[in-house]
């Protein structure tokens, strides 16, 4: 039976499928057709699907990574900073270590290394307008093992044209003073930088304008000496020295071969009468390129009213070149028992620089295009510098006899420096140099140095760095 | 030389206090970008003609939610251009950084102008999507966003919930309804902008729920040979909410120029640009001018089936509430 109804079955399907082939069969291919183009479509869709929530699920991997802590390391330095920036904390370092050589003179014990500057400079800011900056020194006289910390102040970055600094920071108006001492043509700097201030404790109003060709600052500080850092909050009186800059790039948003060009004018005044108790001080001495001290006023000599410095300044860059040029008129009164009297002090320096590697020169440094490696030989960049100066004392300083303010025995009147050097930066972050000085010394009328002291003799001194700034 | 030190220390504040350039910053949802950026420029121009200082406005853009999180979190929005109350609401509650009544202080509810939700389908609609119920039918992909991020994720879901209300009658009918409409919902995105590319550019999807505005963009961007619009029957009246984040522009000192920017939105000129921008405007002569634009259909408020947005946003979006239950039902956490 079973074998019967099969055989009917299969010969029913048999005429079914012999009767209506042609339709049939395209029917049944259409259907397949549609059914494969709909499991295709399906299929995409599903692939589609899978690769947007991977793409969503990059996004989000990609926010969350913004938002994590960063860290970086690099020649500029060690950073942590917050996902959006706003909160950083910045650690750089500077280390110099350095020689001097003296040659024919008869000073006793200036031929030595030293450890000029260790420093650690700790940078940052919190909610993108708080700025703040804290810098210990552990080398110069520090290097005796006492710490100074040169440096601490916040800043409140409103905008380019407005931020208000509070706390210890350099004094708005020397031209070299104010560019950083690791990226100056040459180890030292010169002259005319040991008659304006240096750091001081005070609020300062600066800002950049006019499409950032013109910069401005204003500040109000306790007052310092010639080439002073006021380590300690010292003040010696209820007045207040305010200090002023205004420095203009005219044509910065040039192309030009002006658009490195800067000129400006600074200065400060005050009052440095005596305060109840305290000793105004006067600058502890005015030094050689190469450190010595040429000039200084006698030890009974005090500050002893109103004090200004003016000084004109410009530097121009373009490319490899590079050329800076400052004067200064430095103004103080002083007094010695009764001999008080107003001395004014004047320097004016012009240093040249030129990359011979090719590289910009520039206010912030030069930057190798390479770095010096034996393997790859490479050579870094190197720089020639010059530089020639003067610094002249008031003759009030040397009047009053055995009370003048100053010892025209031990202090000259007038120094001329000259200065050569090369600069080769082995990387971003280290460069070698070596200066060779030479002073000479004018005296007022009658003097007669001591044969030993720095200003017998005219002063030539070589002066080599190996510095490690990041 | 007292007085000269006090003298300038005095000038130093007071130049602080006359500083004439002006920044803020509008934290505002995903779709806005277009409508801010004409009306940022359109104020900046207004705002130097009248008092001579120049005003730059930044943009931020993001889900509604997140946005708000944002801001809660430290982000130093002057103003918020939100796509719903209740994340503004979240500013007050959570941050404090507003006043509880801050929805007072401008007209309407300080919404500027407002939207609707509507549907975007592919050319020719394939799927013969005309109604909400026919994003519940199987087969049928939906694309949009994420109502725990997304404020017009919240209005694409409470419009549809209250479709289903009227329909059929009933929160659990309503709650089943939704449900199936998110079973048929491939991928959730953030924000509505993200939704809008996972349908334009990624192709995935038969029908987005989309801003009004947005899909008006999507068309007009990417042309009306590939998409167009289908209105539903009936759906929400969305009302973007704005407001000055006071803690911020206290502290700025940007409250001013922060207040007239947010009321400049109901000037001639902004409620022209909310409508030259997709957005339907308050003011009758906009209203009137964009009438035509904008197609007829019956709106519901939030007011009037949910009893007002912290209720909605209590009862539907916060953590273990419905849309919570209806995911995690699916098996998805969102």
């Amino acid at each position: 039976m079973k074998t019967v109804s099969s055989s009917i079955g299969a010969i029913l399907l048999a005429g079914t499928f012999l009767s209506g082939t042609p339709a049939a069969w395209a029917d049944s291919r259409d259907d397949e057709i549609r059914q494969l183009r709909d499991q295709i479509q399906q299929l995409d869709q599903k692939l589609r699907v899978l690769e947007r929530k991977q793409e969503i699920r990059d996004e989000e991997a990609a926010s969350k990574a913004n938002a994590a802590v960063k860290v970086s390391a690099s020649d500029k330095g060690f950073t942590l900073a917050s996902g959006d920036a706003a909160n950083s904390l910045r650690l750089r370092a500077l280390l110099q270590a350095d020689s001097r050589w003296f040659f024919g003179d008869h000073v006793s014990n200036n031929d030595a290394f030293l450890l000029r500057r260790a420093r650690l400079i700790f940078e940052g800011g919190f909610n993108k307008i708080y700025e703040y900056q804290l810098v210990p020194e552990f080398g110069g006289t520090s290097g005796n093992g006492t710490l100074t910390l040169l440096d601490a102040n916040i800043n409140v970055a409103l905008k380019p044209g407005l931020q208000i600094r509070f706390g210890r920071f350099r004094e708005p108006v020397g031209l070299e003073q104010l560019q950083s001492d690791s990226v100056a043509f040459f180890a030292e700097r010169s002259i005319v930088s040991q008659f304006v201030p240096n750091r001081d404790v005070g609020v300062q109003v600066a800002g950049n304008v006019l499409n950032g060709t013109l910069s401005y600052a204003v500040g109000v500080f306790n007052g310092v000496a010639d080439g002073a850092n006021n380590a300690n909050n010292s003040d010696t009186n209820d007045d207040k020295d305010v200090a002023a800059r205004l420095f203009s790039h005219p044509f910065k948003n040039t192309e030009g071969a002006l658009s490195g060009l800067g000129i400006g004018i600074a200065g400060s005044v005050g009052h440095q009468g005596s305060g109840a108790g305290a000793t105004p001080a006067l600058t502890s001495g005015y030094r050689t390129d190469a450190q010595q001290t040429w000039f200084s006023y006698r030890s009974t000599t005090v500050a002893a009213g109103g004090t200004w410095r003016l000084s004109p300044q410009a530097y121009y860059y373009y490319g490899p070149l590079g050329v800076m040029g400052e004067y200064v008129i430095s103004s103080v009164e002083a007094a010695n028992g009764t001999n008080r009297r107003t001395v004014r002090n004047k320097a004016w320096q012009l240093s040249a620089g030129y990359v011979l590697t090719g590289e910009d020169s520039g206010y912030k440094g030069v930057t190798p295009k390479s770095n010096f490696s034996l393997e790859s030989g490479t050579w870094g960049a190197f720089e020639i510098v010059g530089r020639i100066g003067q610094g002249k004392i008031g003759d009030d300083a040397f009047a009053g006899g055995s009370l003048s303010l100053a010892n025209p025995n031990a202090a000259a009147k007038k120094v001329s420096t000259y200065g050569v050097g090369l600069n080769w930066y082995l990387s971003r972050a280290v460069r070698a140099s070596a200066d060779v000085f030479h002073a000479d010394f004018d005296y007022a009328a009658g003097a007669a140095p001591v044969r030993t002291s720095v200003i017998a003799d005219d002063e030539n001194a070589l002066v080599t760095r190996l510095q490690l700034l990041f | 030389m007292k007085i000269l030190t006090l003298l300038l220390t005095i000038l130093a504040f007071a130049g602080l206090a006359s500083a004439k350039e002006v920044q803020l910053l509008n934290v505002s949802y995903d779709p806005t970008r277009e409508l801010y950026v004409d009306f940022n420029a359109a104020f900046a121009k207004y705002w130097q003609a009248k008092t001579g200082d120049a005003v730059t406005v930044k943009q931020s853009h993001g889900g509604s939610g997140k946005q708000a999180r944002a801001v809660i979190d430290g982000l130093p929005a002057d103003v918020v251009t939100l796509a719903l109350a209740a994340d503004v609401d979240a500013l007050s509650t959570f941050g404090k950084l507003i006043p509880a009544d801050w929805q007072k202080r401008l007209p309407d509810n300080s919404a500027p102008y407002t939207s609707t939700i509507v549907f975007l389908v592919r050319k020719g609609n394939p799927k013969g999507v005309h109604n909400w119920d026919d994003l519940v039918r199987p087969g049928v992909s939906v694309i949009t966003p994420n109502p725990k991020t997304s404020g017009g994720a919240r209005w694409n879901y409470l419009a549809a919930w209250g479709y289903a209300l009227r329909k059929y009658g009933g929160e659990p009918k309503a709650k089943d309804f939704v449900a199936k409409l998110f079973k048929n919902v491939p991928v959730l995105d953030s924000g509505a902008r993200g939704a809008t590319t996972t349908f334009v550019q990624r192709g995935i999807g038969d029908v987005a729920i989309s801003w009004e505005n947005e899909a008006f963009l999507a068309v007009n961007e990417f042309g009306a040979d590939k998409f167009e619009i289908v209105v539903p029957s009936i759906s929400i009246l969305a009302e973007p909410t704005v407001a000055v984040v006071d803690k911020v522009v206290k502290k700025k000192g940007s409250e001013a120029v922060a207040r007239a920017y947010l009321e400049y939105l109901y000037s001639d000129e902004g409620q022209d640009i909310a409508g030259r921008n997709f957005y339907r405007p308050r003011s009758a002569a906009a209203a009137t001018k964009y009438a035509s634009v904008f197609p007829k259909l019956e709106l519901f408020t939030i007011d009037e089936v949910f009893g007002g947005w912290p209720k909605a946003q209590k009862t539907h979006f916060s953590d273990g509430g419905v849309f919570d239950q209806i995911y995690s039902g699916q098996g998805v956490a969102p």
